[in-house]
């Protein structure tokens, strides 16, 4: 890179219209990246915190709790299986109206059943023998989200048609679930309050914790169910693939666009220097030591103006996180970001791979073949 | 080189033919050419313009290849040889002095020789003494730190004298190396490529269509029709 940084360093200003260029997508992938990601955390913080490794839910469900209905059945099968702890889950999306005056919140409930491994206790609760380990939840241990939208202990809620109202009995880390905060309350209440008195003993899935290289075909046919990983799960969250994928592409796109963008900048650098690149294998530069030259010299400019874009970018999303727009950017989501932008700009550099190949030496004398 | 370096020219070109696209026609701007020229001997080649004489010089400078005939350098014979090969050969043998000089205009002088030295894997060290010691020796070593867009004319060709000798090839061609000068530049350049040619014992042919550079080669030939005919000595300084 002899010529090439020297190069760099004389004539910059030819440089700065790409760098911002570059600069420019590289800030815009960033705050994307930031609110990609703020938008997933939005969407399953709570299922992703929950202590669980898979999720079976009925055949066909496509990991979706509302679609998935299983009986005492699978559990029973499941709870067979060696070195497996299992235990059933019930999720809706609800409104609760409050029965105290206040406002009705939208919450995604969820069922879970005493001493088992969903089950949370709550933090600040008045009445710790009610709200402690190995006894039902009887009432609501909200998210920490609705605390601050000013919901407090022993307000009251009416969930479902006939069921009288639950108190809030604490509140803890919850997250969310399809952008609606969780509420955690027994698994009875939940059966209840959906589907009545008369209920059948029904809960929509399992949440399973599996030993690894765990069987889980095999497992699945003798409870007849369909197990997905946790991961997999996040995709039956509502809007989560929808989101998740139009971010992707929008992210792609800006990957090619990068590339494009280096790709025909570099070729239009190529064509300028034709001359001097004909002068460099007249003196016997290789055209491999030509390319390197000049691929070396964009690496150093896409490099530096994805960096600057990249910390603009981090910066943007600081100060958007400070509103109300959920935005989650960490250390190795920027640095992934940054290597794959700036990976795709070198690579867009190759499109004039034949351009700086083809060109004869013999131009420098003004001759060509 | 080897023992018969008596008598192996430095370059020989055996019976080279070039033809070129002219219209609906192609034009035979080369007819069976041979020439040779000995380590030490200084050659001038004269033509009217597009007379094929930058052509030949490509040929010689293994830049382009023949339709037919063969280009030998220093006993190696090239047709045969694939591009890389020709590349190699170039870079440690071949070097061009360019009209109004052809230096890459983001290199400073001292760079334009120690470029020559990056291309040639050259320690950069060494080859920066050398560039140096260069400059100094074609009396332009005060110049080193200039970019060609601050050089005189002369000063330039005297930049791209230097470049072309750092190779330390054994094979110089120029290319109307005075035609962008004055007649008393013109004057020193010509003496400074002679005076090359004797002390390094170099092959060099100086392609012309100004008179100077004739006073000081060993031989001069006209390229007229595809042909080059003999003109006769020149005076030998
Ligand atoms: N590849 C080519 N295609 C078409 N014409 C060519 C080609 N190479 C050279 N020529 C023609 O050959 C002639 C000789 O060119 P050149 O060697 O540059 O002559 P000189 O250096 O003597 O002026 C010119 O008329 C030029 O247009
Ligand atoms: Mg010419």
């Amino acid at each position: 890179m002899f010529l090439a940084l020297r190069e760099l360093r004389r004539t910059w200003r030819r440089f700065i219209l790409i760098a911002s260029v570059v600069a420019l997508v590289a800030l815009l992938s960033t705050v994307l990246t930031g609110l990609a990601n703020g938008l997933v955390t939005d969407n399953i913080s709570g299922l992703r915190a929950l202590p669980l490794t898979n999720l079976a839910f009925s055949p066909g469900a496509e990991a979706t709790f509302s679609r998935s209905s299983l009986g005492p059945e699978a559990l029973e099968s499941w709870k067979q299986e060696p070195d497996v702890k299992v235990t059933p889950i019930g999720v809706s999306f609800v409104n609760a109206s409050s029965a105290s005056g206040g406002r009705s919140i939208d919450v995604a409930l969820f069922g879970v059943a005493p001493d088992s491994f969903l089950y949370r206790d709550a933090h600040g609760a008045p009445d710790q023998h009610e709200a402690s380990r190995g006894r039902p939840l009887h009432g609501l241990v909200l998210a920490d989200e609705l605390k601050e939208e000013g919901v407090k202990v022993g307000d009251r809620f009416r969930i479902g048609t006939d069921s009288g109202s639950l108190p809030v009995i604490g509140f803890t880390f919850g997250g969310t679930y399809g952008h609606a905060p969780i509420a955690y309350t027994d698994l009875g209440i939940w059966r209840q309050a959906l589907f009545g008195n008369e209920a059948e003993p029904r809960y929509s899935a399992l949440a399973l914790q599996l030993p690894s290289g765990f069987d889980v075909t095999a497992a699945d046919r003798r409870a007849g169910t369909e197990t997905v990983s946790k991961q997999d799960a996040y995709a039956g969250s509502p809007g989560y693939s929808a989101e998740t994928g139009t971010m992707t592409l929008i992210r792609a796109f800006l990957l090619g666009i990068s590339a494009l963008i280096v790709g025909a900048f570099f070729t239009i650098l190529t064509i300028q220097r034709t001359r001097q690149i004909g002068l460099l294998k007249a003196m016997g530069a290789s055209s491999a030591y030509v390319l390197r030259d000049g691929i070396g010299q964009i690496a150093v400019i896409v490099v530096l103006a994805t960096a600057a874009g990249t910390l603009a970018g981090s910066g943007v999303i600081a100060i958007v996180g400070r509103g109300a727009v959920p935005v989650e950017l960490s250390a190795s989501a920027v640095i992934q970001s940054a290597l794959l932008l700036a990976g795709s700009g070198v690579i867009g550099s190759l499109f004039a791979f034949r351009r700086v190949t083809r060109v004869e030496p013999a131009i420098a004398l003004g001759v060509e073949q | 080189m080897t023992e018969n370096e008596g008598n192996t020219p430095a370059l020989a070109l055996r019976d080279l033919s070039v033809s070129v696209p002219d219209g609906q026609q192609t034009r035979i701007l080369l007819d069976h050419v041979n020439l040779e020229v000995a380590a030490g001997e200084l050659l001038a080649i004269t033509g009217s313009s597009g007379s094929g004489k930058s052509t030949l010089l490509a040929l010689a400078g293994l830049l382009r290849r023949p339709d037919s005939g063969e280009v030998t350098i220093c006993g190696e014979r090239t047709s045969d040889l694939g591009e890389r090969q020709r590349t190699d050969l170039r870079r440690r043998q071949v070097s061009i002095v360019y009209q109004s000089a052809n230096l890459v205009p983001s290199l400073t002088a001292v760079e334009q020789l120690e470029l020559v030295g990056h291309i040639n894997r050259e320690k950069r060290k060494t080859a920066r003494t050398r560039a140096e010691s260069l400059l100094e020796e074609l009396g332009i070593g005060d110049r080193w730190n200039q970019l060609p867009g601050r050089m005189s004319g002369g000063e330039r060709q005297r930049v791209g004298i230097a470049r072309a000798l750092m190779s330390e090839p054994s094979v110089l061609l120029a290319d109307e190396p005075v035609a962008s000068l004055d007649p008393e530049l013109s004057v020193q350049i010509a003496e400074l490529l002679a005076s090359e040619t004797r002390s390094r014992n170099l092959a060099t042919v100086i392609v012309t269509h100004d008179e100077v550079p004739l006073n000081y080669a060993h031989r001069h030939l006209h390229l007229e029709a595809g042909k080059l005919t003999d003109v006769g000595l020149a005076d030998v300084r």
